[in-house]
C-alpha cells in the first residue's frame, strides 16, 4: 500500500462487528436477523453479575456481496474479547444451518464468518463448547455445497474452539493485523511458561500467528491489505473460485510435512524426565483393551510414528466396528503432547484414522466408529501453533463429521477427561455421546486452575460457580443436565472394569448406534432431550426466532 | 453489576429507534425507542456500582437539551460521563433520521 492508498482507504479493522457487515454488503441490502432489538442476551452472563449485550456479541445479516446472495456473520471482539457463548453461538451455527438448508434446495447462499474471537466465553464454559461444536458440524455440512469463506481481519484474531472453525472453512482470509491460532500467547505463556511463549514479544507472536505467517505456510489463502474495498474485492473472488475439490481440513497428506520437521526444537524448559516409574495405564489405555481385547501398545504407529493413537478393529455386537483412542505417549517427539493431550500428530493421525474407515466401507456397510474420550487438553506449545495444531484438530474434526454424515454412527465415549479444544477433535463431532459416571469423568472448556486466572477467580470460587451455573460445573452429572448426552452410566468401575462392566458398557454403545442409525446424521437430536429444553432454553429461543426472521422480508 | 432506573418528562415525538456502542471496556451500548407515553424512561445496568449521582447529573443533561418521548436502556462496562453523554446524543441523532 503506498501512501496515497493508505490515506484513501477505508480500514476495516477499525469498524464494529456490525459495521464491517454493512461495508461488505451491497447498498441497501443488509438486513440483520436477530438484531439488538430483539434482545436476545446471554442468560447466563448476568448471574455472574457481569453486563450482558442486547446482541450477545454477534451479528448475523442476509443480503448480497457483488449480487451474490450471502450471509454474512460477524464476531463483535469488544464484547467479552468476541467470546462464543450459548446465544451468540447459537446465532452462529443456526445462521449456518438455515444457510445450509438454502443450500440444499438448491438455492446457494454464501455463508461469510468474519471470526474475531477468542473461543469458548469461559463463564458459559460448557455450553460454549457445545455450540462451537454445533458450529463446527454446520460448517463441515456446509462446504460440500457452497464455499464458506472465513475472514480473520484483526485485532482480536481467531482462537480457541474457533480456530478450528476457521480450519474448516473453504477459503480463509487474513489481514498482515490478523492472528490465527489455537491457543493464543498468553494462554501458552500461562500453561507451559514463559520461556516456550513471551506473549509480549510481539515480533515472534507475530511471526507464529500472523496473517503473513499463515499466508506464506498456505494456512490462510488470502492476504488483504486493511481496506473494506479490498475486502470485498477478496471475497468476490473466492465465491468465485468455488468450492474447493478438498479443503484444507481434509488435506490429510499435510501431515506428513510434520516428518520433515522432524525434530521440533527441544523444550526450552526441562521436563520432568519420562524414566520416572510405570505409570498406571490412562483411563483411555484401560477402556481401548477392555473394548476391543488389543493391547494398543502392541499396535503398528502410525505413519508420523506416533504411538499416542490408538486405532483398531474389534467386534460391538455381532459387526465390526472401529475404536480409537488418544493416549499417553512419553518419548513423544513433541513433549506439549506427551500425556493424552491432543497435538499436531494426534490431530492429523485422528483425521487419518477415521478417513481410512470411510474410504474402506465407501461402498459397503458403514462400520460404527467409536471415540474413547480421555483427552486432558490441546497441546499448549509454540512448535504446535507454528505448524497449524488448529488446522490438525480441524482435520478430525471434519473427518469425523464426515464420518457422521457418510452414515457412519460416531460415538463418543467418555472414561476420562473431556477437555476443550481436545474434546471438540475428539469426541464432540459424534451423533452419540455417552459417560461413565464415575470419579475423574469431567468435561469442560479449561482447566479449572487456568479458568480461574483467565476470569480472575480463585479455584474456590470458580468451584462454588459450577454448583450454582450449570455451564461452568466440572462434574458430569452437571454435564448431563445440558442435555448433551444420550446416556451417563453409572456402577461401573472405571480404573478396573469387571467383565461385567465391559459387557455392560458394550451393550450401551450397542443400543446407541442402533439409535444413531434410526436417526439424523446432523446433531440435532442434542436439543431434543428434557434436559436441553431446559438448560438450553436460550439455544432453542434463537433457533425458533432467527429461523421465523430467515424467511420474512 | 447495579441497575437503575431513571423517569424524565417528554413532550416531543420521536421517529425511529436506534442503537449506537458496545458494552466494551470503557464502552457502553444504548438502545432508544420511541415511547407512547408522556415521559421517558431510562434504564440502566452498569458494570461499577455505587454511580448512580453520576448518571443522573449526566443524564439530567441529557434531557435538560432532549425533549424526546423515548424508551432507553444502557448497557454499560465503565464508560466515563463524557462517553455516555456522546452515545447519548449519537442515540438521539439517529433517532431523528
Amino acid at each position: 500500500m503506498n501512501r496515497e492508498s493508505f490515506l484513501a482507504r477505508e480500514s476495516f479493522i477499525e469498524k464494529n462487528a456490525r459495521e464491517r457487515v454493512r461495508a461488505l454488503l451491497d447498498e441497501n441490502t443488509f438486513r440483520e436477523l436477530l438484531g439488538p432489538f430483539d434482545r436476545l442476551e446471554s442468560p447466563w452472563l448476568p448471574k455472574q453479575q457481569i453486563v450482558p449485550q442486547s446482541d450477545d456479541g454477534v451479528v448475523i445479516a442476509r443480503g448480497s456481496l457483488g449480487g451474490t446472495p450471502v450471509m454474512i456473520a460477524a464476531v463483535e471482539s469488544a464484547f467479552q474479547g468476541g467470546s462464543i457463548g450459548e446465544v451468540s453461538g447459537s446465532k452462529l451455527a443456526c445462521a449456518l444451518e438455515l444457510t445450509l438448508g438454502e443450500c440444499e434446495k438448491g438455492n446457494l447462499v454464501h455463508p461469510v464468518l468474519l471470526l474475531e474471537t477468542g473461543g469458548v466465553r469461559l463463564q458459559e464454559a460448557n455450553l460454549g463448547l457445545a455450540v462451537i461444536a454445533e458450529i463446527h458440524a454446520a460448517i463441515a455440512a456446509l462446504t460440500r455445497h457452497v464455499p464458506v469463506v472465513g475472514v480473520v481481519a484483526g485485532m482480536v484474531g481467531c482462537f480457541g474452539g474457533m480456530s478450528l472453525a476457521a480450519g474448516l472453512c473453504s477459503h480463509l482470509i487474513m489481514t498482515r493485523q490478523g492472528r490465527l491460532g489455537m491457543n493464543g500467547p498468553e494462554v501458552i505463556e500461562q500453561e507451559s511458561g514463559i520461556e516456550e511463549l513471551d506473549a509480549k514479544d510481539h515480533r515472534l507472536v507475530w511471526g507464529v500467528f500472523g496473517g503473513e505467517q499463515r499466508h506464506r505456510t498456505n494456512l490462510a489463502d488470502t492476504l488483504v491489505d486493511d481496506d473494506a474495498g479490498a475486502f470485498r474485492e477478496v471475497i468476490r473472488a473466492a465465491f468465485q473460485r468455488g468450492v474447493p475439490e478438498r479443503p484444507r481440513s481434509a488435506q490429510v497428506e499435510r501431515s506428513l510435512l510434520l516428518r520433515q520437521h522432524s525434530s521440533p526444537p527441544p523444550p526450552l524448559s526441562p521436563r520432568p524426565p519420562s524414566s520416572e516409574p510405570a505409570r498406571r495405564p490412562s483411563r483411555g489405555q484401560i477402556w481401548f483393551t477392555a473394548l476391543t481385547g488389543v493391547d494398543g501398545a502392541q499396535l503398528r504407529p502410525g505413519p508420523g510414528g506416533s504411538k499416542s493413537v490408538w486405532s483398531t478393529d474389534a467386534p460391538l455386537a455381532g459387526e465390526t466396528a472401529r475404536f480409537i483412542a488418544v493416549v499417553p505417549d512419553r518419548e513423544n517427539r513433541f513433549p506439549r503432547a506427551r500425556e493424552g493431550e491432543v497435538g499436531l500428530e494426534q490431530g492429523w493421525a485422528l483425521a487419518r484414522e477415521v478417513r481410512d474407515v470411510l474410504e474402506a466401507d465407501a461402498n459397503g456397510a458403514r462400520r460404527p466408529i467409536v471415540a474413547i474420550v480421555d483427552v486432558k487438553s490441546q497441546a499448549y506449545g509454540r512448535t504446535e501453533e507454528l505448524l497449524g495444531i488448529h488446522l490438525a484438530c480441524a482435520a478430525a474434526v471434519d473427518a469425523y463429521a464426515r464420518a457422521r454424515m457418510a452414515g457412519h454412527p460416531v460415538m463418543a465415549l467418555i472414561v476420562g477427561s473431556a477437555m476443550s479444544g481436545a474434546f471438540l477433535a475428539h469426541g464432540y463431532q459424534a451423533n452419540r455421546i455417552l459417560a461413565l459416571d464415575a470419579a475423574g469423568v469431567s468435561v469442560h472448556a479449561m482447566s479449572k486452575a487456568a479458568a480461574a486466572r483467565v476470569t480472575r477467580r480463585t479455584v474456590e470460587e470458580v468451584e462454588a460457580l459450577g454448583d450454582a451455573i450449570v455451564p461452568m460445573s466440572y462434574s458430569v452429572n452437571a454435564y448431563a443436565q445440558l442435555g448433551t448426552l444420550h446416556r451417563l452410566i453409572a456402577g461401573v468401575n472405571a480404573d478396573a472394569p469387571s467383565g461385567e462392566d465391559v459387557r455392560r458398557v458394550s451393550a450401551e454403545l450397542a443400543g446407541a448406534v442402533r439409535d444413531a442409525r434410526g436417526g439424523a446424521r446432523d446433531l440435532g437430536n442434542r436439543l431434543l432431550s428434557p434436559e436441553a429444553r431446559t438448560t438450553r432454553a436460550a439455544s432453542l429461543e434463537v433457533r425458533r426466532r432467527l429461523g421465523a426472521q430467515w424467511t420474512e422480508g | 453489576m447495579e441497575q437503575l432506573t431513571f423517569i424524565y418528562p417528554a413532550h416531543d415525538s420521536v421517529v425511529a429507534r436506534a442503537h449506537v456502542g458496545v458494552v466494551a471496556s470503557g464502552d457502553l451500548e444504548v438502545l432508544l425507542e420511541p415511547s407512547s407515553q408522556q415521559q421517558s424512561q431510562v434504564i440502566v445496568t452498569t458494570s461499577v456500582d455505587g454511580f448512580g449521582a453520576v448518571w443522573k447529573n449526566v443524564l439530567d443533561r441529557f434531557f435538560s437539551r432532549f425533549r424526546g418521548a423515548v424508551a432507553i436502556e444502557i448497557n454499560d462496562f465503565g464508560a466515563t460521563p463524557g462517553v455516555v453523554l456522546l452515545r447519548l446524543t449519537q442515540a438521539a441523532e439517529a433517532s431523528r433520521s
